[in-house]
């Protein structure tokens, strides 16, 4: 080996700072840790080990909570990584939502005769992507996290696989996600051919880079080829979060995957979703503004309309929460369409961050009582499985109620704040006709959200069972004591921000 | 000549895959992806790519293809019932053909493409090392990644293939 090149090699080896990504790291460790221990643990003690990952990952959580970020604003592993307040902020996300997948995967593994341990290694796994795809500057990381995401997606939803209907969902995800990747990768690899061209100004020795990326792009801004690099990208960016037309895969994944793979889902991919979009489309393809905003207008306005009138009918509580997660996507689109721009844009980014946290709150607490609740067959679970929910147990039924609010948006709750900041945010932007879809969309989510809060809160008439005959409904086991504590956690997380935004408002929006 | 070359690899990959999607017999199928992979090699190679032609006939040609053959063999798959497509269908196929074709013929129209001029490739398209330096140096956060991946995947057959064990059955003493 040449001298020079040696040189080049030593000089790219020291700019890995690996203590810059010590929380992924920590949860990669967190995730071997479990394996190992299931070799070494005597078999009467695994019931443990869910228990490890959930204090690992929560004593993780209050460390990058308590110690400010190191090496913001900075590149490093050569321009691969770009470490920002943004993605500090989503690194709690992920994590918050992680461990609460951890949290609902303990309560519904616990029924079950099925390989407990694996799941924890693999949402730690899965979690320690999106947190890398957060923060990815170059499109050769971008595809490696979001494609080590996907796959333990994949996995996680088949991971009942005693039910044919979680199987069912995990060949539908497999296949559509190789196709939106496919798509992708092959925007990167035009983007790549058309950016490394030498004969066009600006080109780029390293052309993957974001940076070296939006430099050639603000200097060709009427590139055919780059052009089409851009759709593809971004539509295989939209099939991540949902958006039509490509939402075609939602309801039935939602509801075959075990329902804490749904929260899974429904938060965390999604987040990672709207995090790359919002870097992508605010800074790497900006000089292509005048394509890329009438396209994510038509998707937002459609994604609002198509999730809120699709849910109407639903009666499957899990196709209904996927439903209304791509009209949730809608909503988000519209603040990222808002973040466009210049007087809007910090308080568009500001509430797209906002309506991710009361999301998750409201989202991880509807998940929560649906993991309790469910039957044998986790994906049939039905709005009239619900009735006299409110009679035998008041806790959960209010839990559901609050989280259901706040998805809805109704005033003293999270979600409300949330769709209002967008929507303001939407309002300076001077987005009128796409804000009129998304309040019609509000109108139609409260029909479908308040029947599913009937259905728990007042039954149906019927007549007094007669003497000896059983009694039709169907009997709510108690709540057990952590997740009737992370309810509260959440629901006073959602009634809290409902009411005062003041230090978490002030944090989110000062990015 | 090379262009002659270039034009038969080009076919061979194009037919290649068109026999993929087009053939019922999947022990065909699987052949025509063989021949596709063939043709894609053929075209790396024009290219001065030879590092990535032979890890594309030994890894996809070699290993991927022979095990898509060695599965659908062992599954002994027939092609199936013949299904006539309803009217909705193929009108819902004919309009999203009709605008994927406006859309191909527009984005033609007022297409700008410049004439490529040949320049030198890279000295280092074809060299080993200069690939290994770049994925333990630069990439190396990706490789290891990718390495978490294989760990998830190795994972996930085992969680989805492994046969129930009963737990609480002592075993049979004989």
């Amino acid at each position: 080996m040449n001298p020079s090149l040696l040189q080049q090699a030593a000089e790219a080896a020291a700019n890995n700072s690996w203590v810059l990504i010590t929380p992924e790291i920590m949860l990669g460790a967190i995730a071997l840790l479990l394996l190992a221990l299931e070799l070494v643990l005597p078999k009467k003690h695994h019931e443990l080990i869910p228990s490890i990952s959930i204090a690992a990952q929560l004593g993780l959580f209050v460390a990058l909570l308590v110690n400010r970020p190191i090496g913001l604003e900075t590149e490093p592993f050569n321009g691969l990584l770009r470490l920002t307040g943004l993605g500090h902020c989503l690194r709690l996300y992920f994590l918050a939502a992680s461990l609460l997948v951890s949290l609902l995967g303990a309560v519904a593994l616990a029924r079950r005769k099925l390989p407990r341990i694996e799941f924890f290694a693999l949402v730690a796994v899965v979690t320690a992507a999106l947190m890398l795809l957060a923060q990815a500057n170059h499109f050769v990381l971008l595809f490696v996290a979001l494609e080590t995401a996907t796959i333990g997606f994949y996995i996680l939803v088949s991971y009942f696989r005693s039910s044919p209907l979680s199987l069912e969902a995990g060949l539908k995800y497999l296949v559509m996600g190789a196709l939106s990747s496919a798509i992708l990768l092959f925007g990167i690899v035009l983007l790549y051919g058309v950016a490394g061209n030498p004969q066009l100004a600006g080109h780029a020795a390293d052309p993957l880079h974001f940076g070296a990326l939006r430099h050639f792009l603000s200097a060709n801004p009427d590139n055919l080829l780059a052009s089409v690099g851009i759709v593809l990208v971004l539509s295989g960016v939209a099939f991540k979060i949902g958006a039509v037309p490509f939402q075609i895969w939602v309801p039935d994944v939602y509801q075959g995957a075990p329902t804490p793979v749904t929260a899974f889902l429904a938060v965390s991919s999604k987040a990672a979703g709207f995090a790359v979009l919002l870097v992508l489309t605010q800074e790497v393809f900006s000089p292509y503004q005048g394509l890329v905003l009438p396209l994510l207008g038509v998707m937002a306005g459609a994604t609002i309309l198509l999730g809120n009138i699709a849910a109407l009918t639903q009666h499957n509580v899990k196709r209904l929460m996927g439903l209304s997660g791509v009209a949730h996507a809608g909503y988000l689109l519209l603040g990222i369409i808002a973040a466009f721009d210049d007087s809007a844009r910090q308080l568009a980014v500001g509430a797209v961050l906002f309506y991710l946290v009361a999301y998750l709150l409201a989202s991880m607490t509807v998940f929560a009582v649906m993991t309790h609740l469910a039957g044998e067959e986790d994906a049939e679970q039905e709005l009239g499985h619900y009735t006299e929910l409110a009679q035998q147990r008041p806790f959960l039924a209010w839990m559901l109620a609050i989280g259901l609010g706040s998805l809805a948006g109704i005033p003293p709750l999270a979600g409300f704040i949330g769709k209002l900041a967008i929507f303001v945010a939407a309002f300076k932007a001077g987005l009128y006709p796409l804000l009129a879809i998304a309040i019609v969309g509000v109108v139609l989510s409260i029909y479908y959200y308040f029947g599913w809060i009937r259905a728990a809160f007042f039954a149906p008439w019927r007549a007094a069972p007669q003497a000896g005959e059983a009694p039709v409904a169907r009997m709510f086991a108690p709540a057990g004591l952590p997740l009737a504590f992370v309810l509260c956690l959440l629901a006073a997380g959602t009634l809290l921000l409902g009411l005062y935004q003041g230090a978490l408002g002030q944090w989110l929006l000062a990015w | 000549m090379a262009e002659l070359i270039f034009y038969f690899f080009a076919a061979l990959t194009a037919g290649g895959a068109l026999g993929v999607v087009l053939n019922r017999n999947t022990v065909a199928a699987a052949l025509c992806l063989l021949l596709s992979l063939m043709g894609l090699a053929g075209l790396f190679v024009l290219l001065d790519a030879y590092l990535l032609a032979a890890l594309l006939l030994l890894v996809y040609a070699g290993a991927v293809a022979a095990l898509f053959l060695f599965v659908v063999m062992l599954l002994d798959m027939q092609g199936g019932a013949k299904r006539t497509p309803g009217w909705l269908n193929l009108g819902a196929s004919a309009i999203g053909f009709a605008v994927l074709l406006a859309g191909v013929a527009a984005t033609l129209a007022r297409a700008h493409l410049p004439e490529p001029v040949v320049t030198a490739a890279p000295s280092f398209g074809f060299s080993l090392k200069y690939y290994a330096a770049q994925l333990f140096t630069t990439y190396l956060l990706p490789v290891q990644i990718i390495g978490f991946l294989l760990l998830i995947a190795m994972l996930g057959v085992i969680v989805i293939s492994k046969k129930p064990r009963e737990e609480q059955t002592p075993p049979a003493s004989p």
